[in-house]
């Protein structure tokens, strides 16, 4: 299995990797120049050969995507590069950025170039302040090589790139939610249609991609949709970033292809769990993946399809470990207040939901329970953001999936965890 | 055009209707909070869902629009669509909104002035559940004044956006915003610009619930002891449409009516509070003729034949004075009576406002300018040299009403003057100068027509009964006509007064109150003047 040779990190681990120089000097910008002379569509259609689906979250295929920016628009296209990385557990953006600017950079004109835009954002998160600078300089070093700006490595090609802070709101990481924020505006998802391809900044087209996804690109333009989709399960094939952390022993980041089994993740690649305690949940895919249990987690393949099949998600492949002297209730108590807090607070069910689990999760913890708080706790999840069971058609209440993203975590815990749930409940007096 | 298969029923509709317009239409109720017709739609308190047959999730009827669909895709190879409004999963997902809604809603029906006209009470009884399953805490928070006139019950609100929409859209003004997020949102107005411009009553009507509320109007009446009927505002010349509602001889508050032609579904805080100017004018309910420096009462019989015989002896030497604030009918009969000199007093104008929404508050603040120049055949232009040169010395004035000194010209004027005979509802300073003073109407008093600026004659109703002994305005002319052995025919009402305008002024002919119906009827320009 260990034949994979990392593709997006290959060379984090040298010293300058970040640097203009560096990058060229292991073949950078050859993909760039590739592509311009290449036809758009053949970009675009090269793209939808490889299978490759969003690395966000929410992993739509990238190619696809590009192919709903409308033809005979006239229009300015404009390309958003998803740089709010803020989901708990996900840290690889960050890396990327930090270690391998110009990669995405590279895929962000490439990007740009296959749908027609000449303006583009790097929607950076609030707290990413180092990555920011460094971000700003290697947009100025881009410049000044004329790898950015008129003309293009001398083609007829221009497009620019300008850089946007966030403020610290999880919600502006939902791409309507983003390009609200990115328009000066409260960032609150928008409700669709119109999709931000048809409509998205300032009504016109727009793509939001994540930084993982157009990292992908340059690789892909250098060796081919085929060999991409070699890479792991044919239906979203590709290296993939990991980022594992809770109890293990070694925290990080892992390039791994996709479908690489979570066993060998937690225990090969980060080192398994400290102390020699024993595994009791894993969040596959952030916080808003569904938790898995022990035995769910322990040969599950990190696939879209399988996940979903274990009605949990990929998500943003932010894997987060739990040993057995995690309280499961204080857990979930944690994630719902993480969600409540960022809740915007535009839908009804999302923005009530979330602060009633959290005060009914809360009253439970210290001692409140009720007998029928695990009944309460379900129907409110499903209230919410629905059940996960697609085949029942009734998921999905919100403008944005933020419901569904609160829901199913919780209802998870519950679900799973009931026995633990139950101990905070009043005991039943046994009759003598 | 799309056809459209909605609880059972086939609509054909226009391509580009949502299903809830064609649910409205059509009679099928769809609750709803953040859609409002004239805002941007925004699809968030999630209230209007309804299952569409092949979505796997319920879908929100205000941001679903039917369109046509290619053959292969219609369903029962005939449907665009097909909706339904009244499953099992729509009436259970209304139950749940209604719940988040109601969990930190205080229910206090009973001292809110939104009960009777609450959405959150009708659709709670309609569709929600009758018992909370809440067990925790309800979060509370203190009122706050938004603007001078508005003020937030936050513990009301549902967040629907609706306000906030609307300083953003519709009066351009952007006062408020939903501050904070999630769980603490709430609405606010910004530090340095509270909600204070003209249009800012109407956030009170479109907050579905009892939210907002007007400072004017609080805790001064429910709503079922308020009598409801549609008139026009009186206090420019655009003639927004408003409902009056009022108990026994007093207006408790005006709304706007929806009326696409003049209005759309606003009116302006003038319009709106314009109402107490009668409260505080010193009201005139009986004819009474000047004894040096006060009044005497008069009982109608001995006013009117004083009048006549005043007229009689000025040989044609009096001078009539329309008025714009009056109703067409009863500035047609002075005109009809007057065949000298026919005038009308300087014009009150303040700043045309126009706001990005086409809402439009005239520079002219009298209702029926446009009414008047169109039905009474002459009008002088400048009334002072005018009577100078025909050396009137006697005027018959129709009031504004609107209490205004006079300018030193007409001081002058009205020194000089034998005798002057105003018609007026109000001890105005011009009443204060006449000889003869005949009790009118007050403008929610009056029934007749009047024409705005833009060419849209309507019917104004009369909302309150009149008071003491004051009589139509038309009443009145008409009784000084028969006493000048002028008029024959008796007018038994308005309507009668209309045709006869009719056959002088073809544009006006056949106007009736049912013709004219709620929203009025345009001249199209027909009419001079």
């Amino acid at each position: 299995m260990n034949t994979f040779k990392p593709v997006l990190t290959e060379y984090i681990d040298q010293q300058d990797c970040h640097t203009l120089p560096f990058y060229k000097r292991v073949g950078g910008y050859t993909a760039l120049d590739k592509v311009l002379k290449m036809n758009p569509e053949d970009v675009t259609q090269e793209v939808k050969d490889s299978n490759l689906r969003g690395r966000g979250g929410a992993g739509f295929p990238t190619g696809v995507k590009w192919g709903f920016i409308p033809k005979d628009s006239n229009k300015p296209k404009y390309l958003i590069n998803n740089a709010d990385e803020s989901e708990p557990g996900t840290f690889k953006d960050r890396l990327l950025m930090n270690k391998a600017p110009h990669q995405m950079l590279e895929g962000m004109v490439i990007a740009a170039y296959a749908i027609g835009c000449h303006t583009s954002f790097i929607y950076i998160r609030g707290e990413f302040y180092k990555e920011y600078k460094l971000l700003e300089k290697v947009v100025t070093e881009a410049y000044e090589n004329n790898l950015l700006g008129d003309n293009i490595l001398g083609s007829n090609y221009s497009l620019d790139v300008v850089i946007h802070r966030g403020a610290g709101a999880y919600i502006c990481g939902e791409e309507t939610g983003l390009i609200e924020s990115l328009e000066g505006k409260r960032g609150w998802p928008r409700i669709k249609p119109p999709f931000p391809a048809i409509e998205g900044y300032l009504k016109s087209p727009t793509i939001v991609n994540n930084v993982e996804t157009l990292s992908c690109l340059p690789h892909i333009v250098n060796r081919g949709a085929g060999w991409f989709k070699s890479i792991g399960p044919e239906k979203g094939p590709g290296p993939r970033l990991f980022c594992i952390s809770g109890c293990v022993n070694n925290p990080g980041v892992f390039e791994e292809p996709m479908g690489v089994s979570l066993k060998e993740l937690i225990f090969d690649r980060a080192g398994g769990i400290p102390d020699g305690k024993q595994l009791k949940a894993v969040f596959p895919g952030g916080s808003s993946s569904a938790i898995l249990t022990a035995n769910e987690a322990i040969d599950v393949m990190m696939d879209f399809e399988e996940l979903v099949e274990k009605k949990s998600m990929l998500g943003s492949a932010g894997v987060i470990v739990m040993d057995e002297t995690v309280n499961m209730v204080q857990a979930c108590l944690n994630i719902a207040r993480f969600y409540a807090h960022e809740s915007c607070g535009q839908c009804t069910p999302c923005r009530e939901g979330t602060a009633w689990l959290v005060k009914m999760l809360t009253r439970l913890v210290n001692g409140g329970g009720k007998p029928n708080d695990i009944d309460m706790l379900f129907e409110i999840t499903d209230n919410i953001g629905g059940l996960i069971d697609f085949s029942k058609g009734s998921f999905g209440k919100t403008i944005c999936p933020f419901g569904e993203a609160v829901a199913w975590p919780v209802r998870s815990f519950v679900e799973k965890f009931k026995g633990e749930f139950m101990e905070y409940l009043p005991q039943e007096k046994v009759v003598a | 055009m799309p056809l459209l298969k909605i609880d059972g029923k086939e609509i054909e509709i226009k391509s580009g209707t949502t299903v809830l317009q064609a649910a409205e239409a059509n009679g099928i109720e769809i609750p709803y909070y953040c859609y409002h017709p004239a805002l941007e739609i925004v699809g968030s308190c999630r209230m209007c869902l309804v299952q569409v047959e092949g979505m796997p999730k319920l879908q929100v009827s205000c941001n679903t629009f039917v369109g046509d669909v290619p053959p292969e895709r219609k369903v029962d190879g005939k449907y665009d669509m097909v909706v339904d409004t009244q499953n099992d999963l729509v009436v259970q997902e209304r139950k749940n909104i209604l719940e988040f809604l109601l969990l930190n809603h205080p229910l206090d029906c009973p001292v809110c002035d939104q009960a009777g006209e609450c959405y959150l009470q009708d659709y709670s009884f309609k569709f929600g559940n009758a018992h909370s399953r809440f067990d925790e805490a309800k979060r509370v928070r203190p009122n706050e004044y938004l603007g001078s006139q508005i003020v937030i019950n936050h513990n009301r609100c549902i967040l629907c956006s609706r306000c906030v929409r609307f300083t953003q859209e519709i009066s351009g003004t952007s006062e408020l915003f939903v501050e904070a997020r999630g769980y603490n949102s709430k609405i606010a107005a910004l530090e340095d610009k509270p909600l204070d411009n003209l249009l800012a009553g109407n956030v009170a009507d479109i907050c579905p619930v009892g939210a907002l509320l007007s400072t004017d109007y609080i805790h001064k009446n429910r709503i079922w002891n308020l009598k409801e009927q549609p008139s026009v505002c009186q206090d420019c010349s655009v003639g927004c449409n408003v409902d009056v509602f009022s108990q026994r001889d007093q207006i408790l508050r005006l709304t706007p009516r929806e009326n696409h032609d003049v209005n759309g579904y606003f009116m302006c805080d003038i319009g709106r509070y314009g109402f107490h100017r009668f409260e505080e004018i010193e009201r005139v309910t009986q004819p009474m003729v000047r004894n040096g420096e006060s009044f005497d009462a008069l009982n109608w019989d001995k006013a009117i034949e004083k009048t006549a015989d005043l007229i009689k002896k000025s040989n044609g030497k009096t001078a009539g004075i329309v008025s714009p604030f009056h109703t067409n009918e009863s500035n047609f009969l002075l005109g009809l009576m007057m065949n000298g000199v026919l005038g009308s007093l300087p014009p009150i104008t303040k700043k045309e406002i126009t706001y990005q929404s086409g809402f439009r508050i005239s520079a002219d603040r009298s209702p029926n300018r446009r009414g008047m120049n169109n039905i009474c055949g002459e009008i002088v232009a400048d009334l002072p040299s005018e009577i100078k040169a025909q050396a009137i010395h006697g005027l018959y004035i129709l009031d504004d009403g609107v209490d205004r000194e006079s300018d030193d010209v007409w001081k002058e004027i009205l020194a000089k003057m034998d005798f002057v005979v105003v018609q007026t509802y109000a001890m105005t300073a011009l009443a204060r100068s006449a000889n003869i003073i005949l009790p009118g109407l007050a403008p929610f008093e009056r029934e007749g027509t009047i024409t705005n600026d833009r060419d849209r004659v309507q019917w104004l109703r009369s909302s309150l009964p009149k008071k003491g002994e004051s009589r139509a305005d038309w009443e009145i002319l008409m009784m000084v006509m028969k006493a000048l052995d002028k008029e024959e025919q008796t007018f038994a009402d308005v309507g009668q007064v209309i045709k006869v305008m009719g056959e002088k002024f073809p544009a006006y002919k056949g106007l009736s109150f049912f013709r004219l119906g709620p929203h009025g009827m345009s001249l199209n320009g027909k009419a001079s003047g």
